[in-house]
């Protein structure tokens, strides 16, 4: 790997440090919760590995647990992932072409998608290729040594730094405010994108957490094709 | 794990995989075909930023929610916008946002 490509890796990695706010303390409890529902630390750990995508690895757990037929434990994890089929579209004009996105597209996950859509056009085109695989690359390691962590030592770090694990997420809705915020450029998609946070939130806050973010983004969607202003009414 | 659990791991794992690197390769191919297909359909273009947003309506919601966590997440989210509008970056925004809501968090614990 050349000298530039390398330090294009790292700056992949240095960007994708605000993500491991929420990766940690979400990785930590993936991995007591598994153990929990009697798995290994590397079974759980196999599973971070593997499947990589948080929200549906609590669910395989949770269903497997409660001894659900694996179809359907399958089909439900598949179910919460199917949002990620928009995900790629988004980035491959961004993105040069080469036969790592069959290994490296395992790492879109839905924080990797919003960073990478934010930085890769600001990005000079030869250091994009390397910026994405630093910052998968390290959401991915920091999510499964998480899990081991979690599945280990989880109920012993929770004990004794509570108010960590409630500190450290607030980085993602930080991070994001600052990805959504200079998408704000006029009232069409001012309104579009505040209908969509306040949907998400809606429906989390409700208990629909796994399927609000395709849902928010449907409502957004036709609040942006619904809404429209006059062309001299639109700037903000 | 039993030899059944672990192919509804690699089953969900393959699938999901498949369900994030097909779509792209789909869309690089389009990119670069001659036959006059060449742009981002516009729903999906529009889709990219509206789902960043709901990640962030989904990760607003406090660990515990209640009056102080929710009085936090609401002065960090204002400390993260008021830094991000005078830097335009993402760095310092973010952990200006996440200090003063851990400040707020610890401060009204230490309080208590």
């Amino acid at each position: 790997m050349s000298h530039a490509s390398t330090r294009s890796v790292l700056k992949g990695v240095r960007e994708a440090i605000p993500l491991l706010g929420g990766y940690i303390p979400v990785s930590l409890s993936f991995g007591l919760v598994a153990t929990q529902a009697g798995l290994t630390t590397w079974e759980a750990a196999a599973i971070s590995l593997l499947i990589y995508a948080g929200a549906s690895q609590f669910l395989f757990v949770g269903m497997v647990a409660a001894g659900s037929p694996l179809w359907l434990v399958v089909a439900m994890t598949l179910l919460i992932n199917v949002r990620h089929v928009v995900y790629g579209p988004n980035l491959a004009s961004w993105l040069p072409p080469s036969r790592h996105w069959l290994w490296l597209m395992h790492g879109l996950t839905d924080q990797v998608f919003a960073l990478a859509h934010t930085r890769l056009p600001q990005l000079p085109e030869a250091e994009r290729f390397s910026w994405f695989l630093g910052a998968a690359l390290l959401a991915w390691v920091v999510w499964i040594v998480g899990t081991i962590v979690g599945s280990t030592a989880g109920e012993a770090l929770t004990a004794r730094w509570p108010l960590l694990g409630e500190i450290m997420p607030f980085a993602l809705p930080a991070l994001f405010l600052t990805m959504v915020a200079p998408r704000f450029t006029d009232k069409r998609w001012a309104l579009a994108l505040s209908c969509t946070i306040a949907s998400a939130l809606f429906f989390t806050l409700y208990g629909w957490s796994n399927v609000a973010i395709p849902l928010a983004a449907a409502c957004g969607a036709i609040c942006f094709y619904m809404v429209k202003f006059h062309p001299g009414k639109n700037t903000l | 794990m039993s030899t059944e659990l672990w192919l509804a791991v690699i089953a969900s794992a393959l699938g999901t995989l498949l369900i994030r690197v097909v779509p792209f390769l789909w869309m690089q191919r389009r990119l670069g075909s001659d036959t006059g297909l060449n742009g981002i359909p516009q729903w999906i273009s529009i889709l990219g930023p509206l789902m960043i947003a709901a990640v962030l309506g989904v990760s607003l919601v406090p660990v515990n929610p209640g009056v102080i966590s929710w009085a936090a997440t609401a002065i960090g989210l204002l400390v993260t916008l008021l830094a991000w509008l005078r830097v335009r970056s993402m760095g310092l925004p973010v952990a200006a946002g996440v200090a003063v809501f851990g400040v707020v968090l610890i401060g009204v614990a230490l309080a208590g």
